[in-house]
C-alpha cells in the first residue's frame, strides 16, 4: 500500500523548545497506528503537525500528496482529507448532534442541506445515537458527545481519521462505548487511523502498528503484540509498567 | 411642600419632543456604534489565533497595520471625555477644517455631531466587548472547525459569531444604556434632548422638583425599554 503520510525529518518548536526531534514516519492507506508514551512525549504535536493544526518548523510533510511547507496554500485540502477527533470533543455547542455532524458536509464540501442531513443521520445511527439528533451537546454524556464528534469528523469523508486520546476525558463506564466505535471503524471501513491513547487493549486488537514515543522522539515501534511483550528500551518498559498497573 | 402636578402635564408635550431626539440620537448612535464595534473589536485581534488561521506572508504585516489603526482608536476615544469629544467636534473641528483647506463656511449640525459622537464614542467601547467575547470562544471550537476543512470566513460567521454573541447581549446591554444617558451630555452642544428640554422649561418655570423628577423617570422608561429588548433577546436564544 502506498503511503498516505510522510514525515521527513521534521522538527518542532515552540518557541525556544524544541518538542519534536527529526522525526521521520510514514502511514500506509488503511493502516491503524497507534502512538503511545508519556505526556509531554509529543504524541498529540506529532499528530498536530499533520493536519497543520501546528505547522512544521523544519523538514517536510506529505499527506495525500500534498507537500508542506512547499504547498501551504493547500492546508485546507490536508484537512479535508485528515480528520480528528479531540480529547476534548469540541462539539460545537450551540448546534444540535445532527447539525454538528452535517456541518462539515455542507459548508466543507459544499453539500446542499437535505444531503448533507442524510449523510449526517446515518453516521449518527452508525455510532448509534440516532435517537439524539436534536439534543444539544450539553444534553448528552461524554461518551454521547465523543461518538457525535466521530460521526462529525466522519461526515466530510476523509482518507485519515485521527484521535487525540479520545477517551482520556471520559467516566470509566464510558470509554468502552467510544472505543467500539473507533474499532468498528477500522474493521468495517478499512480507514487509515493514528490513534494517540493509553488504551492499551485497543491497541493490541485494532493496531497495525505501535509507535512508543518519548522525548519528542520515536522510541520503538513494531506490531503491538511484539512491542508490548518485548519492550526493548528501559523507557518503555517503565512505561509499560506503569500504564499496565492503573 | 408645595407640588404641582398640573406642571407636569403642561411640560410633557416638550419632554416627549426631547425624548424623542434622545431616541433618534441613541438608535443611530447604537447602531453605527455596533457597525464601528464590530470591525474595530475584530480588528484588533486580525491575524491572530482567535479568529482561526494565523496569516502568512503580506497578510502578516496588513493585520498589524489593521490592529494598530483599532487599537488606536480605541484608545484615544477610551481615553478621552465624551463631552470633549462632542465639543471638539462641534466646535474645533470646523476650525481646523477651515485652517487646512480652502472650505469657508464648514459646519455641523448639532444634531449630527451628537449622532457622531455617540457612534464613534459606543464603537470604541463595543470593540472592546466584541474583542473580549471572541477570545473567549473556546480554541477547541475553531480547531474542530478548522480539522473538518471550514475556511475562516465560514469559521467566523457559523461558530465564533454565534457563541460570540451570546455572551456579548449583557455587557453590550450596559453599553447602550450609557449611550442613551450620554445622550444628555449634548445639552453642551445644543441639541434639543430630553435632559435639555426640561433644562429649557425648568428656567422658565422654575419648578425644578416636577421637571427633574419627569425627566428621570422618562430616561428610566427608556432605559428600561433598552434592557427588556436585550433580556427577550437572550431568552430567545437557544441556551447552551
Amino acid at each position: 500500500m502506498p503511503n498516505i503520510i510522510e514525515l521527513k525529518n521534521v522538527c518542532k518548536s515552540f518557541g525556544n523548545t524544541e518538542v519534536l526531534h527529526n522525526i521521520d514516519f510514514a502511514v500506509e492507506e488503511g493502516e491503524v497506528v497507534v502512538v503511545i508514551g508519556p505526556s509531554g512525549s509529543g504524541k498529540s504535536t506529532l499528530i498536530r503537525c499533520i493536519n497543520c493544526l501546528e505547522m512544521i518548523t523544519t523538514g517536510e510533510l506529505i499527506v495525500d500528496s500534498i507537500r508542506i511547507p512547499d504547498e501551504q496554500g493547500r492546508i485546507r485540502q490536508i484537512r479535508l482529507e485528515v480528520g480528528m477527533v479531540f480529547q476534548q470533543f469540541n462539539l460545537f455547542p450551540h448546534m444540535t448532534a445532527i447539525e454538528n455532524v452535517a456541518f462539515g458536509p455542507s459548508k466543507a464540501r459544499r453539500m446542499n442541506k437535505a444531503k448533507a442531513t442524510d449523510i449526517a443521520r446515518g453516521l449518527l445511527d452508525r455510532v448509534g445515537l440516532a435517537e439524539f439528533e436534536h439534543q444539544l451537546p450539553g444534553q448528552l454524556s461524554g461518551g454521547q458527545q465523543q461518538r457525535v464528534a466521530i460521526a462529525r469528523a466522519l461526515a466530510v469523508s476523509p482518507k485519515v481519521l485521527m484521535f487525540d486520546e479520545p477517551t482520556s476525558a471520559l467516566d470509566p463506564e464510558m470509554i468502552g462505548e467510544v472505543l467500539d466505535v473507533m474499532k468498528s471503524i477500522a474493521n468495517d471501513s478499512g480507514m487509515t487511523m493514528i490513534v494517540v491513547t493509553h488504551e492499551m487493549g485497543f491497541a493490541a486488537q485494532v493496531g497495525d502498528r505501535l509507535i512508543f514515543m518519548d522525548d519528542g522522539r520515536i522510541v520503538e515501534e513494531g506490531k503491538p503484540g511484539d512491542v508490548m511483550k518485548n519492550p526493548q528500551s528501559e523507557r518503555l518498559k517503565d512505561f509499560l509498567g506503569h500504564v499496565k498497573h492503573h | 411642600m408645595d407640588f404641582e402636578f398640573s406642571v407636569i402635564i403642561e411640560s410633557l408635550p416638550a419632554l416627549f419632543e426631547g425624548a424623542k431626539l434622545t431616541w433618534y440620537i441613541t438608535i443611530l448612535g447604537i447602531i453605527g456604534g455596533m457597525i464601528f464595534g464590530i470591525l474595530a473589536g475584530l480588528g484588533r485581534i486580525a491575524g491572530t489565533a482567535a479568529l482561526g488561521e494565523k496569516p502568512h506572508g503580506i497578510f502578516i504585516w496588513v493585520s498589524v497595520l489593521i490592529r494598530y489603526i483599532s487599537g488606536g482608536y480605541v484608545e484615544l476615544i477610551r481615553g478621552t471625555p465624551i463631552i470633549v469629544q462632542a465639543m471638539f467636534l462641534y466646535f474645533a473641528f470646523p476650525m481646523l477644517v477651515k485652517a487646512v483647506t480652502d472650505i469657508e463656511r464648514f459646519r455641523i449640525e448639532a444634531l449630527t455631531a451628537a449622532v457622531i459622537t455617540i457612534v464613534v464614542n459606543a464603537g470604541a467601547y463595543i470593540a472592546e466587548i466584541v474583542r473580549g467575547s471572541v477570545i473567549s470562544v473556546n480554541k477547541g471550537l475553531l480547531e474542530a472547525g478548522m480539522s473538518l476543512g471550514i475556511s475562516r470566513f465560514q469559521l467566523i460567521v457559523h461558530v465564533i459569531g454565534p457563541i460570540a454573541i451570546r455572551r456579548m447581549i449583557p455587557p453590550l446591554g450596559n453599553q447602550f444604556i450609557i449611550s442613551l444617558k450620554d445622550t444628555s451630555l449634548f445639552i453642551v452642544i445644543g441639541v434639543g434632548e430630553l435632559t435639555r428640554q426640561g433644562q429649557e422649561i425648568m428656567a422658565s418655570n422654575f419648578r425644578a422638583l416636577e421637571i427633574w423628577l419627569t425627566v428621570a423617570i422618562i430616561y428610566l422608561m427608556m432605559t428600561t425599554t433598552l434592557s427588556m429588548t436585550l433580556r427577550h433577546f437572550e431568552k430567545k436564544m437557544k441556551m447552551f
